[in-house]
């Protein structure tokens, strides 16, 4: 309960950091409309170009973009300060401050942050399910609505607890930036239905680094009722208590390597 | 209470060559060279005490606070806060340190001082009243209620090393450790920090860990100095016994005739040792061994002196003596 009273006065100061500088947060406020606008674009030349992938329809695409959308802006909301880790707070010593405080150290790197641009990609990815939803033929079942939420949000925790793994090896290697892309990049393999993959890729995006299993496979499972949701959702929620538990151990033995930089 | 045993830090860094061939090299040699930043100290600091730790640049002081504060795990040996270790019950300890680096901020850069405050209130769990009350208190010793509104980053270096003291001062930790905290201050807001700190030594028996180059810091707050050189203790004692350790040294400095120079001036001892600068002679010699009485009396017969200045060596002097005295001897090894 502490904690989350302190998550919220912590994101409260980060939001008056964002609004301190007037101009800035005007700017902000329109690239972010922008920017949202633009990849709401690229989304519709690329569907347009691709009438049918793989014996996949347009609308059908369309959901699995959309849906990737959700996880990947949860996890935006919360974490961006984790990238800001891996490529520059540790190189540069930057995180005695939190070290000398009586809370966890990856509890103030999440607190850091909060990101309002992910509501955006949120929105859209929302808005993006529906339309495409409405001009699909599909029988909704409730189980199918489940595991959608559960790879939406539970997908969220695995995005976030390979962030934070990966993030946590600066501590040792003192930048990990790159390391954390190529990671994180998978996650766009995942936009597109599994199907269209040869099965070594499909099987390393269910089982090594599961953007299928939270992203591709729930939608299939709306789609064309492949799996059993509710087995389904079970497995990713055991996945993401996995990851996040194996982040939080990484973090914690990366953390004692902290070596700070002279002053 | 602060409890340091045989404490180490080693550093490994790979051996790197030169240029963008040697780091090029340095990728696949796996020769690593060992710096002992920390080398086997112990000391330890009771309640209320407050202690300078002083040394050259790179002679392990801020790699031993870090150890002491829980951000670096120490190579071997221990530290104990009040009997606990801080790299390894770190949030434990946190609550009960406070911590100030000089050439590092702790406060959110850009937003009000006030709203770090507040941030720093919760983080802590500092209560209502006792916030209040500590609030006053600083704002008064350390006078940053002027400028409570504005983002830190419009914060003067001066103004922003307060607000950082007030903001490691918050909870009322039993410990402060100041790394530098006076570094490229003017004279008054050095005053004002050293006031600060006396003052929160008296009023709540804080103890202090302070390192700083500015021997007047030193004079002014400590009791008692460490010197570290190389990551080991050169002396650990009473600030008066380390003023004396090379005997009760004092300097005359005499305007004089311009007839008079060191050279050719008559000699009254070889406990003397007579120098010229600037135009004047000084005169520094042991007033354990040779009476004051009789140099000075020396200084006006003698030298026919017109004016003359009687100085004790500073403490900064006797630093940098121990100093040279230890170069010197690392030389003549190597």
């Amino acid at each position: 309960m502490r904690y989350v009273h302190l998550y919220f006065t912590c994101i409260k100061r980060s939001m008056i950091s964002r609004l301190e500088y007037k101009k800035d947060t005007i700017v902000a406020l329109f690239s972010f409309f922008f920017s949202n606008l633009c990849s709401l674009a690229a989304i519709y030349f690329i569907l347009q170009a691709i009438p049918a992938l793989s014996g996949y329809s347009l609308p059908e695409v369309g959901f699995f973009y959309g849906f990737s959308m959700l996880p990947i802006s949860l996890d935006h909301l919360f974490s961006d300060e984790f990238w800001l880790v891996a490529y520059r707070r540790v190189k540069d010593g930057d995180m005695d401050m939190h070290f000398l405080r009586p809370v966890p150290v990856m509890f103030q790197v999440f607190a850091e942050t909060f990101q309002p641009e992910g509501f955006g990609e949120l929105i859209l990815g929302v808005a993006l399910i529906t339309v495409c939803a409405l001009n699909l033929t599909v029988n909704v079942t409730f189980g199918a609505i489940v595991v959608l939420c559960v790879g939406a949000v539970f997908g969220a925790i695995i995005i976030t607890s390979l962030k934070v793994a990966m993030s946590a090896l600066a501590f040792i290697f003192k930048r990990s930036g790159p390391l954390l892309q190529v990671i994180y990049n998978f996650s766009s393999y995942a936009k597109y239905p599994l199907a269209i993959y040869p099965g070594l890729i499909r099987a390393l995006l269910i089982f090594v680094l599961p953007f299928g299993l939270f992203i591709s496979l729930p939608v299939d499972t709306l789609l064309y009722g492949k799996y059993n949701p509710w087995l389904l959702s079970l497995a990713i929620i055991g996945c993401a208590a996995v990851f996040f538990a194996l982040a939080t151990w990484i973090w914690t033995i990366c953390e004692r390597r902290y070596e700070s930089t002279g002053s | 209470m602060i409890e340091v045993n045989d404490l180490t830090k080693v550093f490994r860094k790979p051996i790197r060559g030169n240029g963008l061939s040697g780091m090029v090299k340095t990728l696949f040699s796996r020769k690593y060279d060992e710096v002992r930043a920390v080398d086997g100290i112990s000391f330890s600091v009771p309640d209320g005490e407050i202690v300078g730790y002083i040394g050259a640049n790179g002679a392990g002081k801020s790699t031993t606070i870090k150890m002491m504060c829980g951000i670096l795990t120490p190579t071997s040996g221990t530290v104990l806060i009040d009997g606990v270790e801080p790299y390894r019950k770190r949030r434990q300890v946190a609550q009960h340190i406070g911590v100030v680096f000089g050439q590092k901020t702790q406060l959110w850069w850009d937003i009000p001082l006030i709203e770090s405050f507040k941030v720093l209130k919760e983080i802590y769990q500092v209560s209502d009243a006792d916030y209040r009350e500590r609030m006053d208190f600083l704002g008064e010793v350390l006078d940053i209620t002027r400028f409570l509104s504005q983002p830190v980053r419009t914060l003067s270096l001066g103004e922003r090393m307060r607000a950082d003291l007030a903001a490691s001062m918050l909870h009322n930790p039993r410990i402060l450790f100041l790394d530098e905290p006076t570094i490229g201050m003017d004279v008054l807001v050095k005053e004002k920090i050293r006031l600060a700190i006396r003052a929160l030594n008296k009023t709540y028996g804080t103890s202090v860990v302070l390192t700083t180059h500015d021997m007047t810091d030193i004079e002014n707050l400590c009791s008692r100095i460490i010197l570290l050189e190389k990551g080991s203790i050169l002396y650990d004692g009473p600030l008066k016994s380390l003023k004396t350790r090379f005997g009760n040294i004092k300097t005359l400095t005499l305007t004089v005739p311009a007839d008079i120079h060191a050279e050719t001036a008559p000699v009254l001892s070889p406990e003397v040792a007579v120098s010229e600068e600037d135009g004047r002679l000084l005169l520094r010699f042991d007033a354990d061994k040779i009476a004051l009485e009789q140099v000075v009396q020396y200084a006006f017969r003698d030298l026919r002196a017109m004016d003359m200045k009687i100085a004790e060596i500073s403490i900064g002097d006797v630093v940098k003596t121990i100093l040279e005295q230890q170069e010197a001897e690392h030389a003549e090894k190597v």
